[in-house]
């Protein structure tokens, strides 16, 4: 080893006996903060609702900068938005496990309805598929700005989850059904490059499955549990099922305590006409 | 205003054979037409022009005058050929050409000025660009179409007629160049009329008062006013790409090495022309002879090799020739690739081709009634659904804020509905039992909800739903020729 030292020893010593060279590059200006005169008289000359939103380019980087930390993609649920901070991180996979009538089926409808009636466009692989397209729609869901693909096997719908999230879909949302799901278990990589595609593209994706499923390639892992339905009138046999209530708990977070719930509850539509 | 280019290939059989047979072009050729005693000269090389012959002489009195002279029929495909490589030459100057036929091609170049810095560039560049084919192309710039094939048929080529110059252009011509008809022209030279300037000094109404509608139209074209617009060239109903193999193929993978070159080759073309493929046929040459003709229907045009390709291999994989494969024939039909406007300050739009090209790859891997956009289905029975072509509407131009969520409850529909066992006392559920897991003791039912679908059939869909809750969970169930839990409350 003493010869390579002895070398590096002399190519240290080289260098630093170089003359030192004159700069040829003079330092760059400061950059000027604060708006330029072109873009507050552009901005004056504009409607109140477009003028707000005119920026120069460095306010536009800042912003999206901003907008790519911490923006969410609200499911409107404000019990479950506010457990959430907000809704469903942009770029960060969500799981939510939960088994039978669990609320999984009602908060993805709920999020695709958020999302859809925003404007934009979903996408729903549906493992199990579950889809009624009567009751999304009744659920507020825009089908014509819904992507709706079924899959018949695990690993199908997660190649086709990362197909779709590169392609720029904003929610991309794979129910993986029912217990047992159909197909063999993904390698957890698989997970991993999904989180990797919905972090490139900004994408808010949703895993919806009976069991946790994706380890740690997800930024939250909530779990949602039935509490009982609620049914209207009294005795063995009531008249009708008003609705659901669920808790989700917070199994895993990046950022907050785990251990927190919200409490949710969902009507059926009978229940909701009244 | 409209700017025309003229590419004109004089003595155009003669041009369309010695682009076929180069080695002639120094010998004393001449392009006849007809058979027998009515073979007649329609072009002839400089050598043999120098010897006095010239179109219209008979073969014979050709013969008489060079005994030597080599002779060649017409050649109706070697001049298609040729026609076709001129107006490729044009469309890579211009989107909107119209064919002329007969080594005439009319080129809009309004628009091009960014690409050449003079018109004057420009037909010195589409000469040399004809040259390079085999075609000796002459060139004429002008506003009308009229003008611009005069021009291009001067022999001082290129000839640039100014903007609003083509009556002083012409004036000096002789009437010939109009192409008068043969009684128009004996009647015009009578007058004694020998220049295109002339014809236009003579007042309107008097030459059409003496010479009718075509004598108007003749006096039209002396003042330089042509009023037939151009024609473009209809799109071209396909593109082939293909190869005859020098043996046999039975393994997929070099035949997909093989097609990757076609379709890229495909792909260029298809670019040049602005289009995308909507539909690529297949056709498979097989041992030791028959076809294998297949379709493939891309939901979007698209013109990404990628896409095609694995298109093309799932086909094959699913479906094989059966026979090794000897050639193959690609046709792509074209379509305008879709566009979108992104919004400033609205959601982010997805791009189009990227949007078909992932669905085409996502239809490939699933089967087309897998993806797709969901539809509602009129009806009373709640298993129905409907998908269809995913074409979402753009974005709106500025981002709207979510509509708050009815927070209704969800169905998770079985397909197909699940087969249960019913126990039940005195009209009251007591337990449900299945091979899965809706088994239990029934906590809560509710019901029955009749639905009926088709009343006006002799068979009529009649069921009775009601709901139920067990211990691991709460499902709507259906009684038709049997017991059926349909959804779960999820």
């Amino acid at each position: 080893m003493a010869a390579p030292a002895r070398r590096l020893d002399t190519q240290v010593n080289f260098l630093r006996k170089l003359p030192q060279r004159p700069i040829l590059v003079p330092d760059l200006p400061p950059v000027e903060p604060g708006e330029r005169d072109e873009v507050r008289r552009l901005r004056e000359g504009l409607e109140a609702a477009v003028r707000s939103k005119v920026m120069s380019a460095t306010e536009l980087v800042r912003a999206l900068a901003k907008q790519h930390r911490a923006d969410f993609l609200p499911t409107t649920l404000e019990p479950l938005d506010a457990l959430l901070g907000g809704g469903l991180p942009r770029g960060k996979v969500v799981e939510l496990a939960g088994r039978r009538s669990g609320g999984r089926f009602s908060i993805v409808l709920a999020a695709l309805a958020a999302a859809t009636s925003a404007g934009e466009a979903a996408v729903l692989v549906d493992l199990g598929d579950h889809l009624d397209p009567q009751i999304a729609e009744a659920n507020g869901v825009d089908l014509r700005r819904l992507l709706w693909i079924r899959p018949e096997k695990m690993k199908d719908a997660v190649h086709a989850v990362e197909m779709i999230a590169a392609t720029g879909f904003q929610l991309v949302i794979l129910d993986a059904g029912l217990h047992p799901i159909r197909g063999r278990r993904v390698a957890e990589a698989s997970w991993v490059r999904l989180a990797r595609t919905a972090e490139a593209q900004g994408t808010a994706m949703l895993i919806s499955t009976p069991y946790p499923m994706t380890g740690t390639a997800s930024e939250i892992v909530l779990n949602a549990q039935r509490v009982r339905p609620k049914w209207l009138g009294s005795g063995k046999s009531p008249r009708v099922l008003a609705g659901m209530t669920i808790d989700v708990i917070v199994d895993k977070h990046r950022h907050l305590k785990e251990g927190r719930s919200a409490r949710l509850e969902f009507m059926t539509i009978e229940a909701a006409s009244r | 205003m409209t700017r025309i280019a003229c590419f004109h290939v004089p003595m155009f059989p003669l041009a369309a054979r010695l682009r076929s047979e180069p080695e002639l072009f120094s010998e004393a050729l001449a392009i006849v037409e007809g058979n027998g005693n009515n073979a007649h000269v329609v072009a002839a090389t400089r050598r043999a022009r120098k010897k006095g012959i010239h179109a219209g002489l008979s073969l014979a009195q050709s013969r008489s005058i060079m005994p030597k002279l080599i002779a060649r029929g017409r050649d109706a495909e070697c001049e298609r050929t040729a026609q076709e490589a001129l107006l490729e030459v044009a469309e890579t100057f211009s989107p909107r050409i119209e064919d002329a036929s007969e080594g005439i091609v009319f080129v809009d170049i309004s628009g091009t000025e960014r690409h050449f810095p003079s018109e004057g560039e420009l037909a010195a560049a589409a000469i040399r660009a004809c040259d390079a084919i085999g075609l000796p192309a002459r060139c004429g710039i002008a506003s009308s179409k009229l003008a611009a094939r005069i021009a291009a048929e001067l022999p001082q080529s290129p000839t640039i007629v100014t903007r609003g110059g083509e009556a002083e252009f012409l004036a000096p011509l002789p009437l010939v160049r109009l192409s008068p008809q043969l009684e128009t022209a004996a009647t015009l030279h009578r007058w004694g009329l020998t220049s295109i300037g002339e014809l236009a000094q003579l007042p309107e109404s008097e030459v059409a008062t003496r010479l009718g509608e075509l004598g108007r139209e003749l006096h039209y074209a002396a003042r330089g006013i042509d009023p037939r617009p151009l024609i473009p060239r209809p799109l071209p109903p396909d593109f082939r790409e293909g190869m005859d193999l020098e043996w046999p193929l039975v393994a997929l993978d070099p035949f997909l090495f093989i097609a990757n070159a076609a379709l890229d080759r495909l792909a260029k073309r298809l670019e040049i022309q602005g289009f995308a493929c909507r539909r690529l046929e297949m056709t498979l040459t097989l041992e030791p002879d028959g076809y294998d003709a297949r379709a493939i229907d891309l939901p979007a045009p698209t013109r990404d090799v990628k896409t095609m390709l694995t298109l093309i291999r799932l086909d094959l994989e699913k479906k094989a020739p059966g026979a090794p494969v000897t050639g193959f024939t690609f046709v792509a039909m074209p379509d305008r690739p879709r566009r979108a406007q992104l919004s400033l300050f609205g959601p982010a739009a997805l791009s189009p081709e990227k949007l078909a090209t992932t669905i085409a790859r996502l239809i490939s891997m699933l089967g087309e009634e897998r993806v797709g956009m969901p539809r509602t289905v009129d009806g009373n029975l709640p298993d129905r659904f409907a998908i269809a072509a995913y074409d979402p509407p753009p974005p709106p131009d500025i981002s709207r804020p979510p509509r708050k969520s009815r927070g209704l409850v969800a169905a998770r529909v079985f397909r197909p509905p699940i087969p249960i066992e019913v126990i039940r006392h005195e009209d009251e559920f007591v337990a449900i039992k299945s091979e899965g897991d809706i088994s239990g003791p029934v906590r809560v039912s509710s019901g029955p909800w009749e639905a009926e679908e088709g009343w006006w059939r002799n068979a009529p869909n009649f069921r009775e739903y009601w709901d139920v809750e067990l211990e691991k969970g709460t499902y709507r169930i259906y009684q038709d020729e049997g017991w059926f839990a349909d959804a779960r409350y999820d």
